[in-house]
Parts: C-alpha cells; structure tokens; sequence
C-alpha cells in the first residue's frame, strides 16, 4: 500500500510536467491510476490462480462473479427498454466473442507471465487502430505514427527476441500428460503446429487476441447503442457468457479432478480479482473517457498500467510477498516466476513511447510564429522557417536526407568516408580487445572513439552550414563552421596541454610500458590517420592558403602562404597534389568565399595530431625495444605536444579574428581602395563607421554611412557604392545616406544629449571635409 | 592630390617595448575592477599552485605535482578572462572597426567550453574509476582540498559582488563603442563620464570596502585606480566573462568540496566507491551549469537576433511598415555585439516621392526605442 501511494505522489508530479491538466482532472487521472494499479494487482493474483484452477473454470468464475455484481448493480432486466429477441442473438454472439477472447488472453497469460501479458495484451483500442492504420494504409498520419509503429515493432519483436525467460525453457518441454483439457491441447498444438517455441506462441497469441479484441470492441459499439448503453451490454453479456460457459465447466469438473484442495480459501483472490480486473477497470475507464479525451486517457492509462506492472513484477517476487501468498494460499509452489529480464524492460520502455506516441492525437494545427500585426489588426503567423524546422520528420527520411546531403559536398563527404573509417577501425579494434581481452586495445578504442567527436563535430558543422537563414539567425549558419574550427583547435590545445603534463609527470619518474600489443595497433591507427591526412589536406592547402604561416604542419599545404587569392591556392594544389582530382568541385565551391574554411582545417589538424601521436608511439616502441631508453617515450610525447601547440595557434588566431568581427585581411586592400574610390563618388562629403566583417566563409558583411551633399540623388549613390563594395567582395551591404538636414532631424526628435553632441561634431568634421572638397 | 582619408598614415611600425608594454598592461588590468579582481585571484591561484608544485618536488608526491598543473589549467581559465578583460578595452583600429568588446563574449565561450571538457574528462575518469575503485590514499588528499576550497571559495565571494557591480556598466561602455569612432569617442567619453564616475564610485566604495579582505593589502590602489577609472571611458567587463570565470571556480570549489566528502566517507566509511561517484556528480552539475552559458555565447557569436529583441523586433517591423511612404522592409539583421549592445541593419524600400529622412529619422527613433543602440537603414526607393 505504502508503495502505492508513493508512486500515485510520483505519477501525478509526472503529470504536473507534462501537461498541467487542472485540479479537476489531476483527480481522475489519480483514479485511473490507481485503478490501473488494481488491474496490474488482479492480473498478477489471476497469473498464479491460474496455476490451480482450469482456465475455462477461472473464467466462469470470473464471468459469474462479474454479471452477478454487475446485474445487481445496474439491473439491466428491469431498467430501459425491453430487448428483442433479434438483439439477444446478437448478444449471444458477443459473449460467445468475448469468451473466446479472454480465453485467448488468459491462455496467454499462463504461457507469458503477468508482465508480459501487461505489456502486450492492455493496449487501448486508439493506440491498435492508429498502428493498423498507419501499417496497413498509404496514410497513417504522418512520420510520428510511423515512429510510434516502429517503436511497437521494436517492442514486439525486443519480447520475441530477446527475452530470455528460463520458465518458459522449462515450459517447451512440457510432458503430453500436462494439458488437462481440449482447448489447451489444441492451442498447444496450434503453436506448435507454428514452428515457435512456447513462450514466442504466448507472445503471438497475445498479439492475435489484442487485435480480436479491438475489433471486437467496435464492432460491439454498435450493438451497445441499440441495447442502451455499454454498461448494460457488459452487463448483459457477462450473464449470457457465464450462461454458456456453465456445460462446459461442469462438463469438466465431472471428468476431471480439480488441483484445489479449498474453494473457500480461493474466495477473497478471486474477488479481488472481479473487483480490479472487471468491474472498477470498466466503470473507471468509461469515466475517464468521458471526462478527459479519449486519446490522453488511453495513453495515461496504458503508462500507468505498465509502469504498475513493472513495479509489480519487481516486488512479486519479493520474499514479502510470496510469504503473504504462502500464508493465503499453501500448497502452492513457487518455483515458477517469470522473471523481469532486460528484454522485457527495454519493450517495456518501447511500448511506454510507443504507447504515447500513438495516442497522441494527430496534430493538424502547426504553429507559427508571431510575426505582427496587420493593419486591420488580425494577427500574422510565420509558417515557414522555424516553426517547420521543427516539425516531427520520420527517422528513415531524416537519415536519407542528412546522408544525401553529407554526400553532396566535397567536404563533408570527405569527413564522412574518413569518420566511417575511423569508426569501423575503432569497433574492431573494440572487439578485438573483447575477445582477447586486453584492457589496453580496449581503453585505446575508446580514445579513438572520442576522436570521433571531432570528427562528428566537423560533419555536423559542414553540414548545418548550409541551412537556411531563419528568422532567428538572419545571418544563416554560416559561422558554425568558424565555431566548429575553433571549437576543435581548443580542444586539441587542452589535449596537447595535458599530454604535455603527463609527459612531464614521467620524464620525472618514467613508468615501465608493456610494448608488446603497442606496435600493431598504433601502425593501424598510423595508416588510417595517413588515409585521412591524404584525404583533407587537399582541403587544408585551401583554408591555409588564406596566409597562415603555421610552421610545422606542411609539406602538403605551404604553397599559396601569404597569397590572398584563390588562384594561387589552385596552382598550388595542381602542384602538390596532382592526382586527386577534386580539384573542379572544390574550387568552385569556395570560389565566392576567397577559401577559408577553419572547419575543415580544425578536422585536419586533428587528425594530424592523432598520426604524431602514432608516429611518436611507433618511434617510442621502437627506440624502447632497441635500446631500451625508457626516457623515449615521453620526451615523443612532449615533443608531439608542442607540435599540435604550435601547429593549432594560426587556426585559433583566424578563427578569433572572424570571431572579433575582424576586418576580413584578405580583403584590406580592396576594401581600403574601395573606400577610396567611394570618396571620390560625386556628391558623397565623407563616410563614418565602415564595418566589414566576415560572417562565414562565404558572407562578408558591411555598414557604412555616407554623408552627402544635399542636392544628390540618393538612389545613384547607393547603386554605386554598393557596386563598388560589390568588387570588393562585401555580399551583405547596407548604405545609410545622411544629409544635412538628416541631423536637424535627429537632433529635433527625442535624441539624447550624446546625440545632439555627435551630430555637432559631424557637422563640424563635414564642413571641414566640404572645405576640403572646395580646395580641391 | 591629398589624401582625403586618414587611414593611409595608420601603418607605423609598432615600437616594441617590452617594458612600456608590461607596465601598460599592468595599468590598464589595474584600472578596472573587475579585471583588478581577476588579476589578484589569478596571483592567488598560481602562488597556491606554485607552492603546491614546490612542495610536491620537495616532497616527491606525484599527486601533488599534477594537482599543481591541473591548477595550472585552472589559471589559464582567469587568464583568459583577464586577457578578454583588457583586450576588449582596447581602441578600435581599422582592422578590427568595432573595436575588441566581441573578446569578453570569446572569453565566457572559452571558458565554458573548457568546462565542459574538464567535466568531460572527469565524467571519464569517474567511469573507469567506478568500474575498479582504485586505492587512493587520503593522508595527503584533505588539507590540500581544503586549502584549494578556501581559496576558491575567496574567489567565489570576490566574484559574486564583481558582478552586481558591473552588471549595467556595459551601456555606458558600449555606447561609447557604437556610435562614435576614433576622434568622436573622445567627446563622448567627456560628455558621458560624468554620470557614469558617480555611479561607479558609488558601486566601488561599497564594495571595496566590504570585499577587499584585509590580507592583501591592495587597498592602497583603489583611490589612484579611481581616478584611472575617470580617464577611460566607462568600461566593465561584461557579464559573459565574469560568468565564465565564476563558473569555473564554483567548479573548482565543487571539486574540492567533492573530495572532502569522498575523502571523508572513505577515512570513515571505507566506502571507496564515493570518490568515483562524487566526481561524477560533479562533473554533471559542471556541465549542466555551463549549457547557458554556451548556448548564449554561441547565439552571439553567431550573430543570431538578440533574444531579448525576439518579440519586441516583429512589433518593430510592423510599425516601421505602417509609416508613410514605406513600401517594405528587407533583411534584417540584428546581432549582439557584446552585452547589451545590439546592431542591426535593414533595408526599406520606401515610394518614389516619400520623404525619405523622415522615414530615417523615424526608423530610427522606434528602433532605439526597443534598444537597438546602432542601425544602419538603407532606404531604397522604389522604381516606379
């Protein structure tokens, strides 16, 4: 009990967050859980009454229990509208269905264990309908219902597979004298009949039944409105079922003997289990359906029940509770749990999301953003941009765009053969380290699993470059790339940085290194990283063509040091690199952005570090193995350190200056000429504040203000100065033209004294540089 | 012919002097509270470190020569914040035209980043050790915790208040920086100063007092660095690197609080496994502390629209649109400079016979409004 009300404290705190329902509801989504709670403990207590009684006796019990309660309570004869003979028929039908039905389940049950019965049979009818919807017809509803199915499959196929029940080993084997009657022989052969093993037929079965019971449910909808409500029909039902099912018990119980040595102490559990299991579940679910939305209360009311029933299969098996079972009913053997395995937790976790995906109601309505207000007052949403950026988008479609569009590019795809390269190497280095069980190839696969990161760091950077600007980011993504460059020569700075420590630790005190399984890997991990250096440095002769003089990482990529231009960078590359043959895609791609792309050099970089760092183990190894200079390995170390120090500072320096809105350097000059030029545009008196700054590889920005003389047209000004900046490589201009009477404005509106102040003194600086006009 | 503008004669070799240098920097980190406070805690730090290092070699403890480096990185955290603090007070020049604020923003996003690794590396590590508890032996381990703590919890109480403080210099600070250039920011600074000395001195004397803690004797400075305060135009370090840096020391503090109480639970307990389990706590609240931080340093650095403009800026759009005369508005940009100073820039496609400096001076004005402090509009005019 004390558990019970914990977790009642725990889901409605769980509500609170998710959707904030108001007081009113809060109080029957308690209910319902607490009545899910009931069910969870009725289908638990039924599972090992089941274990004496025969299940067509269980379910006559039940059956007659319920219609007893059920008749006495609502009183179906005489309330409402006298039923004709056609409609008893048809009742007929409906119980003899639902018989069959719970027949179905609780075989499964037996075969299955509480749990998984939980989990697979308890589904509401939304949830079953939307997943047959979206796997049999074109138009499920979208991508998040196909998540939602796929998530259900998962779930499904993760009990099939990979739950590894030890009870239900036990069961395959089962002796030819263990079935005690018709039905279970026969269903027992159907399976088998299958090819499944035993508890792999439970789970079938379980999913035939739920999918009998759906269609059950509404095809008996119907019939509930001509008698007068569903209440009445179950009641009604229940009756003519137990009418029916009574031959067949005594049938039974005359030829074979019953495994119960008491009826009387099997009372009290199987009323409890009328109560939770037939009555309260019904009378609470038709409540809360008609209370909350019939979607929100099958997805509560699911959740609850597995979460119930996990919480459940937990403490059945506790000592307590077998204790408390032992006492109510003795004789019984408890040897035969199923247990909770992990196979049976994970489809629980996917049938809680599939669960709550797929009774969520499709959304239709997407929202916008506010963009204002139009002139009549009626407000404008944004739908493009954000608002459908961020819409659902199915999984396989989202890994067959990102793909396609890693593939598009030169850069990306490059970083994406070589991350799939890396990868592989690491997983096999991984496995190798598994099996034979070395902890060194294991912790050195982890190592180049987190090198990876960098990697990953460098795709996602390249590719989310290319994304669109939004409303938010006007500038688009372009500075990722920036980002993701410095990002990456940070982190190998605060690598090198304690590569550089742990190396000092052991010139001080060098440890002995087993150097046996060193060598191979490190020769492995050698190639790869070469693989990858062939691969970017070509990029790498791009972006440091820009001028950056980094000392140490060439051979490949010094031509073009110190040229602005992207020409140089081309006939350098030809001469270097004669055979890749890239060349056409690459120049043209950065042919507008004057070819920096600190992303690709940051990956570079990276990978340069990592092939020092085989190249220093290998060296290391060898000299260790030769002469046995224990010193060697650190003094590599240090040395390699220094390297990558050296060698990621000119990436952080342009990075920053990007980063500080610098004034793009390969631009000074024909921005400076430029500006010149703007000077001597007739009509304009001066210019105040040019900015320019590089947004991304390919944006520069510019503002500038131009002061004119009050008799120009404003028009042809811009034109030509926008022109003029155009030449100069500014893509993103914006012109504000001022004249004279622009500062009597300014001045007369509600400026501040600073303003008032400014505007003197351009005014000043202007008659001055009209002055200088007039001289000249 | 003359030279019309005067950016030709900018190009002197800079005479390198290291002495001038030092001494100008060391001014200039002087001059401003809250890089003074950086500075002192920077010295704090390292001397702990260096005599931890020397100690350790004396000693020859290993655990305590890479705790002294692991101090070491820490410093290059207030380093980076105290180089940020300078630089962005340097003048613009022609290459870098809107001067250096963007160095504090780069600061905060260093820092964190450097966070995260660190709480990366620890998460790691708390991994491997949890997998097998390693023997660590604590005779040493509590008093150098403690003083590191002690330390760092000085450094949390210096920074707190520094940051109260300066909190809204960075208007004044960068109105200097976005209106006005070279020459005219003289005037400016001449004209604003005025308001912002008084309420900076107000800020100064209440805090100097109550922090300045007795021990290190710098109290002296504080009347001469008051009157520095008068000659540079009002400047504050922005909130992104006193962030950053206080991040960092409640991590350190958090660290060494950690393993007090690891080292505590296994003298007493023999419980090796909290040590493991503590530094991973640790390192997730680390992280998890300095997500904001990134994320906002990121969204300025990447020239996303300010936040604080996001629904202020529609509004914005639509008043401009319903002036008179204007057609319709196009790209625009608006972007965080630094703290608290936003640029943006539009273009307006106004009709042929609209008064087109009017629609500026308007344009303007609603803009400012919202605390846009610096916009460019090019008014277009329609073909008709």
């Amino acid at each position: 009990m004390d558990e019970k009300y914990s977790s009642n404290v725990i889901s409605s705190g769980k509500l609170g967050r998710v959707e904030a329902p108001d007081a009113r509801l809060t109080r029957y989504i308690v209910l319902l859980y607490f009545t899910k709670l009931m069910k969870a403990f009725g289908i638990f207590e039924s599972y090992d009454l089941l274990k004496v009684v025969h299940i067509v006796q269980f379910l006559f019990i039940l059956k007659m229990g319920c219609a007893m309660i059920l008749v006495f309570f609502q009183k179906p004869f005489s309330s409402g509208k006298m039923i004709p003979k056609r409609q008893w028929i048809k009742i007929f039908k409906h119980a003899v269905m639902s018989c069959v039905i719970s027949l179905l389940g609780f075989f499964g049950l037996t075969l299955c264990g509480p749990l998984r019965t939980l989990l697979l049979f308890e589904h509401s009818d939304v949830v079953v309908i939307s997943l047959l919807s979206v796997l049999f017809t074109s138009s499920g509803g979208g991508p998040s219902k196909t998540r939602g199915a796929a998530l259900f499959i998962i779930a499904v196929i993760c009990l099939l597979l990979f739950d590894n029940d030890d009870l239900m080993a036990k069961m395959a084997e089962h002796p030819e004298g263990h079935h005690d009657s018709a039905l279970t022989h026969a269903l027992y052969t159907g399976i088998a009949f299958l090819g499944v093993a035993d508890h792999k037929g439970g789970v079938v079965l379980l999913v035939l039944a739920l999918c009998l019971k759906v269609a059950f449910n509404t095809a008996s909808r119907k019939l509930s409105v001509e008698i007068g409500g569903a209440k009445r029909l179950y009641a009604l039902s229940n009756l003519v079922s137990a009418v029916v099912l009574l031959p067949w018990v005594i049938v039974l119980s005359a030829t074979t003997e019953s495994k119960v040595e008491s009826w009387s102490g099997l009372i009290l559990p199987f009323a409890m289990i009328i109560f939770s299991v037939m009555i309260l579940d019904f009378y609470v679910e038709s409540i809360c359906t008609a209370k909350l939305e019939t979607s929100r209360c099958a997805r509560y009311g699911s959740i609850f029940l597995f979460l119930s029933g996990l919480l459940l299969a937990n403490f059945w098996t506790h000592p307590l509770t077998d204790q408390l079972r032992v006492i109510s009913k003795p004789g019984q053997q408890s040897s035969t749990e199923h247990v909770l395995s992990g196979g049976v937790l994970v489809s629980a976790c996917f049938f809680i999301m599939a669960d709550s995906i797929l009774s969520a109601p499709s959304s239709k309505g997407q929202k916008g953003t506010l963009v204002g207000y139009s002139p009549e007052g009626t407000p404008l949403y944004n739908f493009m941009g954000d608002a459908l950026q961020h819409t659902s988008q199915s999984l396989p479609r989202f890994i067959k765009d990102s793909l396609k569009q890693i593939l598009e590019e030169y850069d990306s795809r490059q970083i994406f053969y070589f991350l799939c390269l890396n990868l592989a190497f690491t997983f096999v280095e991984l496995f190798y380290g598994v099996w034979t069980n070395s902890l060194g190839l294991i912790s050195d696969g982890f190592h180049m699993l987190f090198d990876c990161s960098a990697l990953v760091l460098g795709l996602f950077a390249a590719l989310m470059t290319r994304w669109k600007a939004t409303r938010i980011y006007s500038y688009g993504y372009g500075r990722v790339e920036i980002l993701s460059g410095f990002i990456n020569g940070l982190f190998l700075m605060v690598i090198a940085f304690f590569v550089f420590v742990e190396s000092v630790t052991r010139v001080i005190d060098p440890p002995n290194i087993n150097t046996d399984m060193l060598t191979p890997v490190s020769v492995g991990g050698l190639l790869v990283n070469l693989v990858g250096i062939c691969a970017f440095s070509h990029a790498h002769s791009h972006g440091a063509s820009k001028g950056s003089c980094s000392g140490h990482d060439h051979g490949h990529s010094h031509h073009g040091h110190g040229h602005g231009s992207a020409e140089h960078s081309h006939g350098g590359h030809g001469h270097s690199h004669g055979g890749h043959g890239h060349s056409h895609g690459h120049g043209h791609s950065h042919g507008g952005g004057g070819g920096m792309n600190a992303n690709m050099r940051g990956v570079f970089l990276h990978v340069l570090a990592d092939t020092l760092g085989s190249v220093g183990v290998i060296i290391s190894t060898l000299l260790i193995k030769q002469f046995g200079w224990l010193i060697a390995d650190p003094i590599c170390s240090l040395f390699i350190a220094t390297l990558i120090f050296l060698s990621v500072i000119p990436l952080l320096k342009d990075a920053c200056e990007v980063l500080l809105l610098r004034t793009p350097p390969e631009n000074d000059k024909e921005l400076n000429f430029a500006l010149e030029k703007i000077q001597k545009i007739e009509g304009v008196l001066s210019y105040r504040d040019p900015h320019f700054w590089r947004h991304s590889a390919s944006v520069i920005a510019g503002t500038i203000h131009l002061q004119l003389m009050s008799d120009v047209v404003e028009q042809r000004v811009i034109q030509q100065v926008s022109a003029v900046l155009k030449d100069a490589g500014v893509n993103n201009l914006t012109i504000q033209l001022e004249k004279e009477a622009y500062f009597q404005h300014m001045s007369g509106l509600s400026t501040g004294f600073h303003e008032v102040l400014t505007m003197t003194q351009q005014m000043e600086s202007m008659k001055y540089y009209k002055d200088g006009t007039c001289i000249m | 012919m003359l030279p019309l503008s005067i950016k030709d004669d900018e190009y002197k070799p800079a005479k390198f002097n290291l002495f001038v240098k030092l001494s100008g920097w060391f001014r200039s980190i002087l001059a401003d509270k809250t890089s003074r406070n950086l500075f002192f805690f920077l010295c704090l730090n390292l001397s702990f470190a260096f005599v931890e290092l020397m100690y350790g070699i004396w000693s020859n403890s290993l655990g305590l020569i890479s705790d002294s480096f692991h101090m070491f990185f820490d410093c290059t955290a207030l380093l980076a914040g105290l180089a940020a603090s300078v630089i962005s007070r340097w003048r613009s020049n022609d290459s870098f035209s809107y001067g250096y604020v963007r160095a504090e923003v780069l600061a905060g996003f260093v820092n964190g980043l450097f966070l995260i690794f660190t709480a990366f590396f620890i998460f790691s590590e708390g991994v491997e050790r949890a997998l097998e508890p390693p023997d660590v032996h604590h005779e040493r381990l509590l008093p150098v915790s403690i003083a590191g703590l002690l330390v760092n919890l000085v450094g949390i109480f210096v920074f707190q208040h520094g940051g109260h403080g300066h909190s809204h210099d960075g208007e004044g600070h960068g109105h200097s920086h976005s209106l006005f250039n070279g020459s005219v920011g003289h005037g400016h600074s001449h004209g604003g100063h005025g308001h912002s000395h008084e309420s900076k001195h107000g800020h100064d004397h209440g805090h100097d007092h109550g922090h300045s803690h007795g021990g290190h004797g710098h109290s002296h400075d504080d009347p001469h660095c008051h009157d520095d305060h008068s000659h540079t135009p009002g400047k504050g370090s922005s909130k992104q690197i006193l962030q950053g840096v206080f991040l960092h020391i409640v991590a350190d503090t958090l660290g060494s609080v950690g393993v007090i109480i690891s080292a505590i639970l296994m003298q007493k307990y023999d419980l090796m496994i909290a040590d493991p389990v503590c530094s991973m706590l640790i390192a997730l609240l680390i992280g998890v502390s300095v997500v904001p931080l990134l994320r906002e340093s990121i969204g300025i650095l990447m020239q996303r629209t300010p936040p604080s403009l996001d629904h202020a800026l529609p509004e914005c759009y639509q008043r401009v649109q319903q002036l008179q005369g204007v057609y319709n508005l196009q790209e625009p940009h608006f972007w965080t400079l630094c703290t608290d100073v936003y640029i943006g820039t539009l273009k307006l496609l106004v009709a042929p016979d609209a008064d087109s400096r009017w629609i500026l001076s308007q344009t303007h004005n609603i803009f400012t409004q919202v605390g846009v402090r610096q916009l460019y509009v090019q008014v277009d005019v329609a073909a008709m």
